[in-house]
């Protein structure tokens, strides 16, 4: 019997579908639950944890990765900037500093700044200072790289237009080439600051006061307080994801937004006529 | 101090005067001494084949690109001059691109707006009352809201074309303003141009639109590689041109399929 196209795609997705069950079915008839409750999800020991893994791990984890992200965002700029610039030192300084701290594990950044800056200089950093530091100058380094594709994605044309109208370079850059760079670059964004949130885990190495753990130094030390296997891991897990998931929803968000501006100033504006098919000429 | 010449137009409008002018890419040479001098209101259309050389003309004009030597004169400005004000002189000078090149995340109005407000420093009132002016004078002020993606070719070139004019230029530049457009919207962006003309306004359009060129211009330039090869009034070049590469070229144009 023949199938039509529609019928043997809708047959292939089911047998997809009953594959994907059944390997469920047979996983979950196979593993062993109450050895794996018993190391991973065993809450009750651990129920001492809150609030203290949200009102220090998850504060001192946002603290740290904030701090980070705006000045790795501030650097980030300037790095970018300095990568199209037609001013050759500039271009060398920042592909170096790009290059080094792309390149090397953000752990010895952290380890440089806890142990290398207090030999140094003399100076005491704060975990916060060490951390934001840290983060930043990784961070810098990547975010450099998105924003500076980011501008380039922007058609030359429209800065040739913003120029031709007599926009000096610098207000053809605010006004036109970087709010349009920013719609292309806030996906990347965002999984930069994503990363930076788990990487805020490195602040590890250095060491700190308990008042000044952030969420995997808390776990970490809960597993040694509690009879529960990783749960306080695991626990530390799902507190990173009440960071991420929210951000990830509100750069979607923001995303829509920058690109439906118009048409919501229009439907506020009560105009009956439809964006797309109305008075077209 | 002026260079304009009062002879025609109208105050307002600039001349321009093009003296030897080249310009390189690299090895390859594509302005090989050009001259031509448009006068204070005067339409010229440039025409010629792809590749002659007709953009960069335009656009070293208003200096979007350097070029090698010679010597452009806009109105007031010596465009050629190193230490001129690029801003200011690019202000008097419209430009329309065959992409339009609109701000896609604008609406058509902030297109009108932007400039006149960050550059200008004209209040967002003033500036909105001259854009919506100038967007009804191209039919549409009923899409003001709009933003490019939300607008068809032939409208989105009609915003650049009031986009350039709230800037109040001296001087429009016309890059194949219409090859972009689907052949029904064509005849609204002539009509405006036509118009504009007709107020006095000193233009230089690049065009393969001929009947536009016979219609609207005062004189036509013919360009073939990096050369002026005629140049004279619209009936004379395109209507009983003198030079054999004219003659192809109108050929061509006039009659793709060769007979
Ligand atoms: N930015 C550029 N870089 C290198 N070559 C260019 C550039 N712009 C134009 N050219 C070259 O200059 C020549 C003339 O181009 P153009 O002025 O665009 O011609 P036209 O507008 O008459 O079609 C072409 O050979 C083109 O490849
Ligand atoms: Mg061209």
């Amino acid at each position: 019997m023949a199938l039509s196209n529609r019928e043997r795609r809708r047959l292939s997705l089911g047998i997809q579908a009953g594959i994907f069950v059944a390997a469920a079915a047979v996983l979950v008839l196979l593993i062993d639950w109450a050895a794996l409750r018993q190391s991973f999800l065993n809450i009750e020991p651990v129920l001492p944890m809150f609030p203290g893994i949200i009102t220090t791990g998850l504060v001192n984890t946002l603290q740290y990765t904030a701090v980070g992200f705006i000045f790795g965002l501030l650097g980030g700029t300037l790095l970018a900037l300095m990568r199209l610039s037609s001013f050759p030192v500039y271009r060398w300084i920042a592909t170096a500093y790009i290059e080094l701290f792309r390149g090397i594990p953000a752990i010895l950044v952290f380890l440089a700044l806890g142990f290398g800056v207090s030999l140094a200089f003399g100076w005491n950093l704060s975990t916060l200072q060490v951390a934001g530091s840290a983060l930043a100058i990784v961070g810098s380094a990547y975010i450099a790289e998105t924003l500076r594709a980011g501008l380039q994605a922007v058609p030359k044309g429209q800065v040739e237009a913003a120029r031709a109208l007599g926009m000096p370079a610098w207000r053809a850059m605010v006004s036109i080439q970087i709010p349009q760079a920013f719609r292309i670059v806030l996906p990347p964004l965002t999984n930069e600051a994503i990363l930076l949130t788990k990487d805020s885990s490195l602040i590890f190495v250095v060491g700190m006061a308990g008042s000044a753990a952030e969420l995997t130094k808390m776990g970490r030390d809960g597993i040694n307080m509690y009879q529960a296997g990783l749960t306080p891991l695991v626990i530390a897990g799902f507190c990173y994801l009440l960071i991420t998931i929210p951000l990830s929803l509100l750069a979607r968000r923001m995303e829509g937004r920058v690109g439906s501006r118009a048409s919501r100033k229009k439907a506020k504006k009560g105009s009956t006529s439809s964006p797309v098919t109305g008075g077209v000429a | 101090m002026s260079t304009e010449q009062p002879s025609e137009g109208q105050p307002g409008v600039a001349g321009v005067i093009i003296e030897g002018l080249y310009k390189s890419f690299g090895d390859n040479e594509v302005l090989k001494g050009i001259d031509i001098t448009v006068n204070p209101g005067e339409v010229v259309c440039l025409i010629g084949a792809s590749g002659s050389g007709k953009s960069t003309l335009l656009r070293c004009v208003n200096r979007l690109e350097d070029p090698n030597a010679g010597r452009i004169v806009v109105g007031d400005f010596e465009a050629t001059d190193p230490d001129v004000n690029l801003d200011a002189m690019r202000r008097q000078i419209g430009m329309v691109f065959q992409q339009f090149n609109l701000f896609p995340h604008l609406s058509a109005l902030e297109n009108c707006t932007i400039t006149p407000r960050r550059v200008l420093k004209r209040s967002r009132e003033e500036a909105e009352a001259e854009a919506l002016h100038q967007l009804e004078l191209v039919g549409l002020k009923h899409l003001a809201e709009r933003r490019s993606a939300q607008l068809s070719g032939g409208q989105q070139q009609r915003v650049a074309i009031a986009r350039a004019l709230t800037m109040k230029p001296k001087l429009m530049l016309f890059d194949e303003p219409t090859s972009a457009l689907d052949p029904e919207t064509v005849g609204d962006v002539l009509a405006i141009m036509r118009d504009l003309a007709q107020a006095g306004m000193t233009m230089i359009v690049v065009t393969h639109e001929m009947g536009f060129a016979r219609e609207v211009a005062d004189r036509v330039v013919f360009m073939d590689q990096g050369v002026v090869v005629e140049e004279g009034a619209a009936e004379q070049v395109i209507g009983a041109p003198s030079q054999p590469r004219t003659q192809d070229f109108l050929r061509r144009v006039l009659n793709p399929l060769g007979e």
